[in-house]
């Protein structure tokens, strides 16, 4: 059971990458005003021409850390999705702490785009990289805050015992405010919208400006394998995962996150950026508050209505 | 075998173009974007058409050969609306005047089928400074200080505008090609972390077309939305500056589109005062010009220089593009010649300090 | 298999995916780099000095009141496995904790940490 959760982990990575590069091409035509075409093979033309052409380094570059950089990413995206239950039973790490682990990734994909930024030895993905940590670490707190607000009814950090705590309603109903600040955190982890501070085009790119051919493919296949990652963690946690009538438990849980994952599309389309201090005094006098006043909402809630 | 597939699913989508932006043709490449056959990069590494669009000055001429070396391999450049300003031997340069989509699209296939070689550098393929031989690491000088390691020295401490920590400020020439920059404009900047700390135009922006008017309106907003993330927005704006008349609505749902974003909450008050004008002020002056209205000028009073300094990179970058460009080019006065200014500027930056923590006693000598 | 087992192969398994796009990368268009391609990106000026630098990070302060809500996080994890349990006690002291916290938060604020130094 646990070999089949660990494949469809990787599945779910691969083709929610997909699904979302696909997803991202239609709400960009859909925002411009333009014909949607959505060929679905389009984000494997993107990806054979980034691995044709050639990749370029720069002057001395932490060429390690620069090639490791995608690869941990990526290795973060599957390590978090891993806590996650794809169906009754059917968890590739079934941690009891599994919220913990999330959060060390949350954590650690900081580091990451940090190194990216900063690996490359020029002064647009430094300044990327630099800027993304001021907005990356408090966010991580917002969606801590949330999590432990989810996992208080289950009485565990385990994601397979919040999901079977929705059993009679889920989490989203029970903490209105939860869901949208974990988006947030999506958008931050995958750079994204109003929270892409470390890619964004007033930086050419930012931390991803220097990186050409395989580099530049294996960075955009792990932002867009995080941002499945998220959807379906988003999915367990608040909308009940593969809670649901009728269907079986696994295309339920997809289903629920192909929905977020088209919210946290359309919100990283709709929705204008700061600059970074603006963002970062928003965050600590605005989301963060809010994120203490959704904890003790559920905390009040459970005091009253055990 | 395998390769030649890849090539063949590459050819299958956009082809991924740099543009490098010269007079009169800021326009021409915004229109040029909006075509489905073409994919506009912001980043050189990111493209295998280099697009050299307009005429360009003279003294642009060494940047743009900076700027083709370092496309990756394959590549390849297309003059538009100017004289190759660049010569290569083996392939061929190629110019167009009109349709350039097509000749962009058409030199992409031969060079991803191989039947063009990729463009080789213009360069010498040396280090920007020697630096190999001496040092424990080959770093080029003596001791843990000095030298030039990989041809380029390290960067000295200085003061900070802000709160006068001395760490290492970052000198750098950005542009004339900086996409985030108009076209053309050339500026010598010092950093603090990613405040600017020091400004100085070395090249005023190129002078563009069609510098009124309700699409002229619609393309500065674009760049606006663009530095707000709204990449979207900015394609929707192009693509109504780009149809003649009857877009009133059209500019009205824009318009709805980008208040909702939060837009206006992202700017933040009071940036980039010129003449009693914020960034704000001047975008809302655009969309009453884009709707069809009539929005007072204001003459600038303050130089660039004098507005970039203490702000923040993405800050500076919203305050630089909310002026059209003959406004700017009017802000961005050149008292000396090029030539005369490269020995000035030594004089104008803040003193950089030494490494090895005698800043007193440098400060002292000065 | 163990949670860890499964945690490692699966991280693991997506390292190797991702190694494996550098691997057909390197297949399909291996070129070495020349000097004058290494020059970094400046929109066709050049630096003067490697980027690499004492930066001047301009939220450190922030940093500091961020470190304080991590410590709180680690006593946050225990708390919400016991909370149904202990009742209005768990809640109590919580909302203390992060009341104090707060007030970390209005100082700062005061002091303009929030700020680009």
């Amino acid at each position: 059971m646990q070999a089949v959760a660990i494949l469809s982990v990787l599945l779910l990575l691969l083709f929610g990458a997909w699904l979302a590069a696909i997803l991202d091409r239609a709400g960009n035509a859909l925002v411009a005003g333009d014909r949607v075409r959505t060929a679905a093979v389009r984000p494997l033309h993107d990806l054979a021409a980034h691995l044709s052409r050639q990749t370029t380094t720069t002057e001395a570059p932490d060429r390690l850390n620069w090639r490791l950089a995608p690869v941990a990413y990526l290795a973060l995206a599957a390590l978090g999705l891993s806590v996650v239950p794809l169906a009754p039973g059917v968890v590739a790490a079934d941690f009891d702490a599994g919220i913990v682990l999330w959060g060390a990734c949350e954590a650690l994909t900081v580091v990451v785009v940090f190194l990216h930024g900063w690996s490359a030895n020029s002064e647009f993905p430094l300044i990327g990289g630099y800027r993304y940590v001021a907005i990356g670490l408090p966010v991580m707190l917002i969606s801590m805050f949330v999590l432990i607000a989810a996992a208080l009814p289950a009485e565990s950090l385990s994601v397979a015992a919040i999901v079977e705590s929705q059993r009679e309603i889920w989490n989203v109903v029970r903490q209105p405010i939860g869901l949208p600040l974990f988006l947030l955190l999506g958008l931050s982890l995958t750079l994204r919208g109003p929270f892409d501070y470390a890619d964004s085009d007033d930086l050419i790119g930012g931390t991803r400006a220097e990186a050409s051919g395989a580099q530049l493919a294996a960075w955009q296949f792990a932002r867009l394998a995080m941002l499945a990652s998220v959807s379906v963690m988003a999915s367990a946690v608040f909308l009940g995962g593969y809670l649901g009538p009728v269907l079986p438990g696994a295309l339920w849980l997809i289903l629920k996150s192909g929905v977020v994952l088209a919210v946290l599309i359309a919100a990283g389309h709709l929705l204008a950026r700061m600059p970074p201090s603006r963002m970062m005094t928003f965050i600590w006098t605005v989301l963060l508050p809010l994120s203490f006043l959704d904890l003790v909402l559920v905390g009040a809630e459970l005091l009253i209505w055990g | 075998m395998a390769v030649a597939a890849l090539r063949r699913l590459a050819l299958r989508g956009p082809v991924p173009v740099h543009a490098a932006i010269g007079t009169d043709a800021l326009a021409a490449v915004d229109d040029l974007s909006l075509d489905p056959r073409i994919s506009v990069q912001q980043s050189p590494r990111h493209a295998a058409i280099l697009l050299v669009a307009g005429p360009l000055r003279d003294e642009d001429r060494s940047d743009l050969c900076r700027l083709h070396d370092q496309l990756p391999h394959p590549r390849a450049t297309v003059f538009w609306r100017t004289d190759p300003a660049i010569q290569i031997a083996d392939p061929p340069v190629v110019s167009v005047e009109d349709d350039a989509a097509a000749t962009i699209a058409s030199v992409y296939r031969s060079l991803i089928e191989e039947g063009r070689p990729s463009e080789p550098d213009l360069q010498p393929d040396t280090p920007p400074n020697p630096w190999r031989g001496k040092g424990d690491h080959g770093q080029g000088g003596e001791g843990m200080m000095g030298g030039t390691p990989y041809g380029r020295p390290m960067a000295m401490t200085g003061d900070d505008l802000r709160d006068g920590l001395q760490l290492d400020p970052y000198t750098a020439e950005f542009g004339p090609f900086l996409p985030v920059f108009p076209p053309g404009l050339k500026l010598r900047i010092t950093l603090q972390g990613d405040v600017i700390q020091f400004a100085k135009v070395l090249r005023p922006p190129l002078p563009q077309e069609e510098q009124s008017g309700p699409s002229a309106a619609l393309r500065r907003i674009a760049r606006q939305l663009r530095l707000l993330g709204l990449t979207g927005q900015a394609a929707r704006a192009l693509r109504l500056a780009s149809v003649g008349d009857g877009k009133a609505a059209g500019v009205r749902r824009l318009r709805r589109l980008v208040k909702w974003s939060g837009s206006g909450q992202a700017i933040p008050p009071g940036l980039g005062r010129v003449g009693g004008a914020d960034v704000r002020d001047r975008l809302a002056a655009w969309w009453e010009v884009a709707s069809g209205e009539t929005a007072e000028a204001r003459a600038p009073d303050r130089t660039l220089v004098d507005l970039l300094p203490g702000l923040e990179w993405s800050e500076a970058m919203l305050v630089l593009n909310s002026f059209d460009i003959a406004t700017l080019t009017g802000m961005c006065p050149i008292e000396k010649r090029e030539d005369k200014a490269h020995s000035e500027e030594e004089k104008d930056a803040p003193e950089p300090h030494d490494h090895d923590g005698h800043q007193d006693q440098m400060r002292g000598a000065a | 298999m163990t949670a860890l087992a499964g945690a490692t192969i699966a991280g693991t398994a997506a390292a190797l995916v991702a190694l494996a796009v550098f691997l057909i990368g390197r297949k399909a268009a291996h070129v070495p780099t020349t000097d004058p391609q290494k020059v970094p990106l400046l929109g066709g000026g050049a630096p003067e000095t490697h980027a690499w630098q004492r930066y001047h990070v301009r939220y450190y302060s922030m940093t500091l009141l961020f470190i304080a809500f991590e410590m709180e996080m680690m006593f946050m994890y225990p708390w919400a496995v016991v909370f149904v349990k202990e009742g209005a006690k768990a809640m109590v002291e919580m909302g203390m904790f992060l009341a104090i916290l707060s007030i970390g938060i209005l100082y700062g604020w005061r002091e303009g940490i929030f700020k680009w130094q």
